[in-house]
């Protein structure tokens, strides 16, 4: 049994406990009785970071193949039983991590660890042919959906392919290439299968309305007898350079409604100091109305119906800083690049004020609360610290480690980050439809 | 890692799929209603646990009370109300926000603006009161309304070029009669935002917002918070007339099964939004529709998706739903009923087939015992999940206000549902999607799609211009 933490100031009134069934799988138990729900979460420690050359996507596909039936489990049974409790669920697919998760009403509990279980265990016994096809069409339809058939829709996946290299695991982003997609055959997935689904490779928090003494017998009953195995390879090396060394440039014509400036930056590893301090930095600069690109760009200058900053913070490689400005009517990109250097420039010699600070930090903590007002947020967040940093109670001082930032550790973030030799750039400018197909093949031929 | 590998062939041990325990009792909150002095109506709902607390503002501005020709001038108010108070200048009063940690977003829709605010429980005073005068004392400067409106102009290409956004427009344009503001884009169009300037969202400030026709819903964890000073001190000022309820026109829609393609050549999927007009929630059917239509395309595991995705993977997802325009207990509002999804260009007119042969079975057959069931533990048993959230138990609050429902709406329709059979259900459905009474938009390249289209006999295909 693992021990129990008292809340820290800002947590949320989150708490954790851990343990460790024989073949490796390790548990977070968090019971609060506020609701009467509760929320499985399974994460597997593999993400298209895993992926091999030529098989981009495998990871997400084989997400979805989760969902077709297991040894106990027929067809669409998985939804079906889960829907049919007053639950819900999903998976995810990251750079890092896949994730599973069911919120149920807290009397259906044993059902979704029961479920988790038997796929965990079986999946091969029900994976075929049949739905490895029907799967891989509909994620051809889900890619074509979110990136390819909307306007700018690949744009994060042209940014992140320049700010970590070809080779680099995280090269690719988890949806894959049509190609790759076509390539995958039931064999790959078998093998995916047998490498990363395994006890030893996965964290399962279960959070709420809880009994953690009956909780931790259900998880021994349906997990414990599942055969560890240890067939797990690491991921590609994704060590980096702090810095990209140049700036990297693409300028895109297409059929977009207004033209476009994207930068991503290479920001420190999630997980350090510095990430937390990247963080507020980039809430600053980018982060709400009273950011300082939004006022410069979108209230003083008028060049902009839209200016701000995310993060997409990485353990494995460095973390990803990305800036989406879309122009006001006939704006010029080159006058915003000028503006957003000037602010970057003056940010990284002054630091945020007091209050900018203040205010960084006062949005963040929200997020945070956000994060934790449901039990399925909470069970993330505790399987993202237990898989990622090998420790649950992390999560319970994350806020607490974002208000220690000082505006020194801001502004050196800035400086060593935000800068033109660490970013990668997108620049979109609209063509006519018409127009538009001759210069995608030019740029296909520039990406190869 | 502990545990030994475990020797080649050797599975796991298989048990018996468990029964549930008992359902530990849990029900829709319901909230405690006040009226302030200046005839604010306060809902008000302690929700233990949940930190952030989520305050609505119901405002009686609909969008028919919108003047001739200023389509988008309630838009332009309620992003205007946080751009500068008689205390703070336009930056200064964002900068407060978010010092509190806050987010304030305002919308227009046909039933009226609402205002949202989220805010850790420890700074609701302090939001309260930035809340309360941007609802009492808008400076509406000129330069901001000029921004804004530019913004909202900028915007407008962004969300034609939106397959989805783009069918929504289409849909509407088809099915309400042309003099009706339902017909038209709710945040305006080029032509009208143009002529909105600071005058105009002032007179519609003046003449649509007042504190005795607005409601203002708080809930979150409230323990520790003295709510009725913080009121009292904040929304209790804010001061104004009283005023009569705006009438407003029944809706009103031509169903008549037709299909329109707005042209997008080269798309690599169509958009599909299929759509009429059906009964609201003042309607006694509404329980027995949201279980028909659920079964019909709630979820992965429903009629349309299991052939349509699970079947033939011609999409990642098509939904159908029953989403309230309007609703009063006259018998004036309606939902818009619709099915929508994303399907891959070369399977357009074989995915349509298909979904109108689920339209044409379902009729025929009918729904399942078990799938009524299913569907039943379903929408009820979700509740305690769908409402963990402050800001979850406060939107469905104030819809219920803007619908002009009784606080326990929410509450009862889950008895309801629980009361309402397969018979019941499966005629809401058929009702609510009759296969040759239906408004077809797809929005993708004409070339390909148009010709099959066209066999399926679902009506006459017009071809419209995607730019």
């Amino acid at each position: 049994m693992g021990h129990t933490a008292t809340p820290p100031q800002g947590a949320g009134g989150l708490t954790a406990t851990e343990h460790r069934l024989a073949n490796g799988l390790r548990v977070v138990l968090s019971e609060d009785h506020q609701t009467p729900v509760a929320a499985v979460c399974l994460w597997y420690d593999v993400g298209s970071r895993h992926e091999v050359q030529g098989r981009t996507g495998l990871a997400h596909l084989f997400e979805h193949l989760m969902f077709q039936g297991s040894a106990q489990v027929s067809g669409n049974g998985h939804f079906e039983l889960v829907q049919g409790a007053g639950g819900s669920l999903n998976g995810t697919t990251s750079f890092e991590r896949t994730n599973y998760f069911e919120t149920m009403p807290a009397h259906e509990l044993e059902l979704a660890l029961w479920l988790e279980a038997d796929r965990m265990g079986s999946l091969l016994h029900a994976l075929d042919e049949e739905s490895m096809e029907n799967q891989r069409d509909v994620v051809k339809n889900e890619r074509r959906q979110r990136y390819d058939n909307v306007p700018y829709g690949t744009a994060f996946e042209r940014l992140t392919a320049m700010v970590y290299p070809e080779g680099h695991p995280y090269h690719h982003t988890p949806i894959g290439s049509m190609a790759d997609l076509d390539a995958a055959s039931l064999e790959d997935a078998r093998t995916f299968f047998r490498t990363y689904y395994a006890p030893g490779n996965a964290v399962l928090a279960v959070v709420g309305d809880i009994d953690p003494e009956q909780t931790l017998a259900w998880v021994e009953k349906y997990f414990g007898s599942i055969p560890a195995h240890e067939a797990k390879r690491p991921p590609r090396d994704g060590s980096l350079p702090d810095i990209i060394g140049e700036e990297k440039r693409e300028v895109l014509r297409e059929e977009v409604p207004s033209r476009a400036l994207m930068q991503a930056y290479r920001l420190p590893h999630d997980g350090t100091r510095g990430a937390d301090a990247a963080d507020v930095a980039l809430t600053v600069l980018g982060g709400g109305e009273s950011s300082r690109l939004y006022s410069r760009l979108v209230r003083h200058d008028r060049s902009a119906v839209a200016a701000g900053f995310g993060m997409l913070r990485l353990a494995g490689a460095p973390s990803l800083g990305w800036l989406d400005v879309k122009t006001s009517g006939g704006a010029e990109v080159a006058d915003i690049e000028a503006a957003v250097d000037d602010e970057l420039r003056r940010f990284a010699e002054e630091g945020p004020t007091d209050e900018e600070l203040e205010r960084a930090q006062a949005q963040l903590e929200r997020e945070w609360l956000d994060r934790l007002a449901t039990v399925g947020g909470r069970a993330d967040e505790l399987c993202r610290y237990a898989a990622l940093f090998g420790d649950p109670q992390l999560a319970l001082g994350a806020v607490g480690r974002i208000l220690g930032i000082t505006r020194e550790e801001v502004r050196a973030a800035a400086a060593e980050r935000l800068r033109p030799d660490n970013r990668a750039v997108l620049v979109y400018e609209p063509v006519a439809a018409a127009d538009e197909q001759d210069h995608q093949n030019e740029v296909e031929e520039t990406g190869q | 890692m502990s545990g030994a590998d475990a020797p080649e062939g050797t599975t796991m041990e298989f048990h018996p799929q468990p029964a549930g325990g008992a359902p530990k009792p849990w029900a829709f909150p319901t909230p405690e209603r006040a009226t302030l002095a200046n005839g604010l109506t306060v809902l008000r709902c302690h929700r233990p646990g949940q930190e952030v607390v989520a305050v609505e503002v119901c405002l009686p501005a609909p969008l028919d009370a919108e003047p001739e020709g200023l389509d988008g001038v309630a838009t332009i108010m309620a992003r205007a109300l946080s751009e500068g108070t008689d205390k703070h200048d336009a930056e200064e009063f964002a900068a407060e926000l978010e010092r509190c940690g806050a987010t304030l977003d305002a919308h227009a829709d046909h039933p009226g603006v609402r205002v949202s605010l989220e805010v850790p429980a420890s700074r609701l005073p302090k939001a309260l009161g930035l809340l309360a005068d941007a609802l009492r004392a808008p400076a509406f400067p000129d330069s901001e309304i000029e921004r804004l409106v530019n913004n909202r102009l900028d915007e407008i290409p962004h969300e034609l070029a939106n397959p989805a956004r783009r069918a929504a427009k289409e849909l509407s344009r088809e099915l309400f009669p042309a003099g009706s503001r339902m017909s038209r884009p709710r945040q305006g169009t080029e032509e009208t935002v143009e002529r909105i300037d600071a005058a105009a969202v002032r007179a519609f400030y003046e003449a649509h917002v007042r504190p005795a026709t607005a409601t203002a819903v708080v809930v979150g964890d409230l323990d520790g918070v003295a709510l009725d000073a913080a009121l009292a001190d904040t929304l209790g000022a804010w001061t104004g007339s009283t005023a009569e309820p705006l009438p407003v026109p029944p809706v009103t829609a031509d169903d008549a099964g037709r299909v329109v393609i707005v042209d997008r050549p080269g798309a690599v999927q169509t958009q599909l939004l299929i759509g009429r007009v059906g009964s609201d929630r003042h309607d006694r059917v509404w329980p027995a529709q949201l279980l028909g239509v659920y079964c019909l395309g709630g979820t992965l595991t429903s009629r349309l998706d299991r052939v349509l995705r699970e079947e033939k993977g011609y999409t990642y997802g098509v939904r159908a739903f029953g989403q309230v325009l309007r609703s009063a207990p006259d018998g004036t509002g309606a939902a818009l009923l619709a099915i929508s999804g994303s399907v891959a260009t070369d399977v357009t007119g074989p995915a349509l087939q298909d979904l109108w042969q689920v339209l044409r079975t379902l009729a025929a057959e009918g729904l399942t015992d078990d799938e009524r069931d299913v569907a039943v533990r379903n929408l009820v048993g979700v509740a305690p999940l769908r409402y963990e959230t402050a800001a979850a138990v406060a939107g469905t609050l104030a819809d219920q206000v803007e619908q002009e429902l009784p606080d326990g709406f929410q509450g009862e329709l889950y008895a309801r549902l629980d009361g309402t059979g397969t018979v019941e259900a499966t005629a809401a459905a058929v009702r609510a999607f009759p296969a040759d009474r239906l408004v077809t938009v797809l929005v993708g390249d004409a070339a390909q799609i148009a010709d099959p289209v066209r066999e399926l006999g679902i009506g006459e295909v017009k071809v419209v211009s995607g730019s």
